[in-house]
């Protein structure tokens, strides 16, 4: 990976991830700056510019949150740098005000933002379209389809946000970020070029009367964008049937026009340049076509703009897309439902699958936290003591692992959970109903990582407010969702500098909360502490320290054996009714069926011992092992 | 049905649970807070022992009683019957901490002590608050769960660990109706693949209980007119007193009943044994006819089974319980009121249901409860 990262050898053909292609751009494009907060699918962006920022000469960090990515680079550019920040869908939507007013004020250097959306959420909570942030900010936007454009598109990016004065987006997907295909590589600066010093009528000042220049900005991106290579159409010189395509869609659409033969009658014309839109290069295929579909992902964003062309205009058309059924109105893309909507838009049959179809029954598999993890414990816990209330307690989750924690995996543990940091905010508003009677106990929760991202301020907020709720902080000592990057809390850099880590029960307690460390593993004491702290009036915080299960194996340390006594298990039994596999749930404790009784899977346990105390039996025995 | 929801739907969310703990200590699923049964996750098994033993599950109680008892002796209003005393702990240490006048501590003192019973199942009343299920197995243990609370705890709970465990092969267990009733539907009805011991059940002993009251509003209650940490002992005198007294640092606090009524536990609306029917014997505090302070210091006992006598016997002989002629009027004064506690428990059994011909969790034996109206 590394080595094709930093490599100055142009015209090498490597096989690449679409995560690697942008990273490779922005070498490539010389950049001084790079800032971005994990968030899949483009989480190894950073991690790869980080490991080789010292190389390259060039600034990486892994910032607190996304805000202090993006505005961060707008400090840098102001100096003249090249700046990329990386986020996901809410990342993007995080910095919102921060990107419009930068928008409004422009940029000195260049300014990148790559945002990764997920269609069908594989890794997310929703599945939001960042194409609208564009289009509300008036920033320039991208999307490529190929790894070759991915990488291509970045130095472009930079010319162009240099060039124009503005910020411009890449939008990735999921796909494109996993994605791999051949990329050749381009030449690499030495170095990033020096910094000239910021004058002192230099100026990026978000003012009213900067909106009528941002527009002319963005006029003058429309224009260019008319004649853009990363716009291209494939078909017959006129073609009534016009599918117009952007992102995925752009491949899937063409694998179904090769599919069904009905290339020499159905044109293709692929978009690169989302926002502002090509409006004239557009404008010449629609008034030659009778019907256009429409295949992007997510939203109805191009089909929205698209329409809107076509009525400024007074073409009338039939446009098929997303929100008419012609495609799925939600989820992601794929060949066959792409192929379903050509097939249907060109009337020809549905093409046989090639693939038979998979016959073998699959058993159903929820998402759960992996064995040994810390979070089980913790929401084991704190629904025991939420049971033990007269009004049921509230739970408010917050985004993380501990999201899974609203299905069995942490035996439905919260009624609500909005986007990351507001578990605090909402237990706070519940926390101050005590005036009309709200007489249940509230607790949220936040990891480590999230407790630094956006829980401060919501924290600083509930306790100057003396909010009657708990914070419960998940200290697993990582950010384990996106793949362990370092936060403010381990000590680390993303260019991997020691420095001082922050301690969290210290900021708590600062702020003057009343707060507690607990073991969630000590289940026996940590249930009594969680018990007492949940009836306790005001702003209490408890911090669950235990390191992350996987951080166990990545530190090489020997794990316990745990194992059934199955003479002792009670197995189905009155009394147990499989409590260690059924209800506690780790994958770890799985099911003998020949004998009836718990059996603990030994590559999967890592030896935490949980189990052990929980069992009604006393059947599961705990030998050697570090701590 | 799943166990937990079937004891959840048909028991918890209806009013019924008494708080016995007959669900409790065998299993993750079931607990008690504060007097609430609660519990924390799914049981997906169909039968088990929680529905089994639950006092509060449909029960037949004439074929209970017929199982375990003289069928030749058993009184309508009152159950099994072989006899009433009014008797006393001779041992004055006894009497000053007992709730009327020990008979109940002096006798399961004796019964362990003489080999009925190796350990007891008991209530420690921690002066009326926020009482607790204790395993005793010594004569000292037994006294410090003198007196009683109108708080009723999962006593049940320390008993099916105590059975679970074990060690003891002959408990005596002391419990209100609910509980004792509960004890025989152990013995009667052991889940086959797990009778939790049953057989080292030794003794019951029943207490008589006109109800019990809900944990949080007691000790708000309390709160309100003593120092709950100073109160030592709560009593209700006889009925035209309508009072419950609160004994705090030696002095009493009467509180109107009026104020204590609203706080019966909703279970026990539903309960038509006031002198614990189910039990080898049964012991009350005494209410004479002529007065409150005629009686007061003595309990009146209802023998039941054999084993019951002969310990009564040999208290007798051994002179740890003092004994005083039980007046004629004694017994069908008992039986009146004890007739009472049927009346109520059927009428709100009906008003539950919203049908006369429904008994709930008495259906089984409605037979019994056909001449009450």
């Amino acid at each position: 990976m590394e080595w094709t990262m930093t490599a100055n050898a142009p015209g090498q053909v490597c096989l690449m991830q679409g995560n690697e292609a942008i990273t490779r751009g922005a070498v490539e494009a010389g950049i001084h700056f790079a800032a971005s907060y994990p968030g899949s699918p483009s989480s190894q962006v950073l991690g790869m510019l980080g490991k080789i920022a010292k190389e390259r000469g060039f600034y990486a960090q892994w910032s607190t949150n996304e805000v202090c990515a993006l505005e961060s680079c707008m400090g840098a550019s102001l100096a003249g740098a090249r700046a990329i920040c990386i986020v996901k869908q809410n990342g993007l939507l995080c910095t919102a005000d921060a990107l419009f007013c930068g928008a409004q004020h422009g940029v000195k250097g260049g300014l990148v933002i790559v945002t990764s959306d997920d269609p069908s959420a594989h890794s997310s909570t929703n599945e939001f379209d960042s194409r609208w942030q564009a289009e509300g900010a008036c920033v320039p936007m991208l999307e490529p389809t190929i790894m070759q454009e991915a990488k291509d598109m970045v130095p472009y990016a930079f010319e162009l946000s240099e060039r124009v004065g503005q910020m411009v987006i890449i939008r990735l997907t999921t796909r494109v970020c996993h994605g791999r295909g051949n990329v050749t590589l381009g030449p690499l600066p030495d170095r990033p070029e020096s910094l000239r010093t910021v004058g002192e009528w230099d100026r990026m000042t978000c003012v009213a009367y900067q909106h009528e220049p941002m527009l002319q900005k963005l006029d003058a991106i429309r224009r260019e964008f008319g004649d853009s290579a990363f716009n291209h159409y494939e078909g017959p010189d006129v073609s009534k049937d016009l599918i117009i395509a952007g992102g995925t869609g752009r491949l899937y659409a063409r694998e179904a026009i090769d599919r069904l033969h009905v290339g020499d009658r159905v044109g293709l014309m692929s978009l690169g340049t989302l926002w502002p839109l090509p409006e004239d290069y557009i404008l010449e295929r629609l008034k030659t076509a009778e019907r256009v579909l429409i295949v992007e992902e997510v939203d109805p964003f191009l089909e929205q703009n698209i329409q809107a062309i076509a009525g400024r205009n007074r073409l009338s058309l039939t446009f098929l897309g997303r929100s008419n059924g012609a495609l799925p109105r939600i989820g992601e893309l794929d060949p066959e439902n792409v192929t379903a909507a050509v097939a249907a838009f060109a009337g020809v049959p549905q093409p046989k699958r090639e693939v038979p179809p998979f016959d073998t029954a699959l058993p159903v598999r929820d998402l759960t936290f992996c064995a040994g993890c810390p979070h089980r414990a913790t929401f084991y816990l704190l629904k025991k003591i939420m049971r033990q209330e007269k009004l049921p307690g509230i739970v408010i989750g917050d985004i993380g692992c501990y999201f899974m924690a609203g299905q069995p995996a942490g035996y439905y543990g919260y009624q609500a959970c909005n986007c990351m940091g507001s578990g605090i905010n909402m237990a706070q508003g519940l926390g101050q109903l005590t005036a009309y009677g709200m007489d249940q106990k509230v607790a949220t929760i936040c990891g480590d990582s999230t407790f630094f991202h956006t829980i401060l301020p919501g924290l600083v907020n509930a306790q100057y407010h003396n909010a009657n709720m708990l914070l419960l902080v998940l200290d697993n000592s990582a950010t384990a969702m996106t793949g362990f990057q370092p936060h403010p809390g381990t000590g680390l850099t993303a260019m991997g500098d020691p420095v001082k880590p922050m301690d969290i029960q210290k900021i708590v307690e600062a702020m003057g909360c009343d707060v507690e460390v607990a073991d969630p593993f000590d289940v026996a004491e940590t249930e009594k502490t969680l018990r007492r702290l949940i009836q306790k009036p005001g702003m209490n915080v408890l911090i669950m320290r235990q390191p992350c299960a996987t951080l166990m194996g990545k530190q090489g340390r020997k794990k316990a054996r745990v194992y059934v006594d199955q003479d002792k298990c009670l197995g189905d039994g009155c009394g147990c009714d499989k409590y260690c596999s059924r209800v506690w749930g780790c994958p770890g404790n799985t099911w003998d069926f020949t004998k009836n009784k718990a059996v603990i899977d030994p590559v999967t346990c890592v030896g935490c011992g949980v189990c052990a105390k929980l069992c009604p039996g006393g059947a599961i025995q705990v030998e050697g092992g570090e701590a | 049905m799943f166990s937990t929801i079937a004891l959840d739907t048909q028991v918890l969310k209806q009013g019924l649970c008494t708080g016995c703990g007959a669900c409790q200590g065998m299993c993750p699923y079931w607990d008690s807070v504060d007097g609430r049964t609660v519990w924390y996750f799914d049981c997906e098994r169909r039968d088990g022992r929680c529905q089994r033993f639950c006092p509060r599950m449909p029960t037949d109680l004439d074929a209970l009683r017929k199982k375990f008892f003289d069928t030749e002796a058993i009184l309508p209003e009152i159950g099994p019957f072989r006899g009433l005393y009014l008797t006393r702990a001779a041992e004055g240490a006894v009497r000053e901490k007992a709730q009327h006048g020990g008979t109940m501590t002096a006798l399961v003192e004796l019964a362990l002590k003489e080999g009925f019973i190796d350990a007891a199942a008991l209530t420690r009343s921690r002066g009326g608050l926020s009482p607790e299920g204790v395993l005793a197995s010594s004569p000292e243990e037994i006294r410090a769960c003198s007196g009683s609370s109108f708080q009723i705890p999962p006593t049940l709970a320390a008993l099916n660990r105590a059975l679970k465990e074990n060690r003891y092969h002959s408990i005596g267990v002391v419990g209100t109706p609910c509980k004792t009733l509960a004890v025989y539907k152990m013995m009667a009805d052991p889940l086959p693949e797990n009778d939790n011991h049953a057989g080292n059940i030794g003794m019951v002993f029943g207490l008589f209980c006109g109800w019990g009251l809900d944990w949080d509003g007691l000790a708000e209650l309390t709160a309100r007119h003593a120092d709950a940490a100073r109160v030592s002992h709560m009593d209700i005198p006889p009925s035209k007193y309508h009072s419950l007294d609160l004994r705090e640092d030696g002095k009493t606090v009467s509180v109107n009943l009026d104020e204590v009524l609203p706080l019966v536990r909703s279970g026990c609306r539903y309960c038509t044994d006031m002198t614990a029917e189910f039990a080898d014997l049964s012991v009350g505090g005494a209410r004479s006819a002529d007065g409150w302070d005629v009686d007061k210091g003595w309990n009146q006992v209802i023998v039941r089974t054999e084993k019951g006598q002969k310990l009564l016997d040999l208290a007798r002989e051994k002179g740890v319980l003092e004994f005083k002629e039980t007046p004629e009027t004694g017994l069908e004064k008992l039986k009146g009121a004890s007739l009472g506690k049927k009346r109520t428990g059927i009428r709100n059994l009906r008003e539950l249901t919203g049908d006369p011909e429904n008994l709930g969790y008495l259906n089984p034996c409605k037979g019994l409860f056909q001449d009450i109206t």
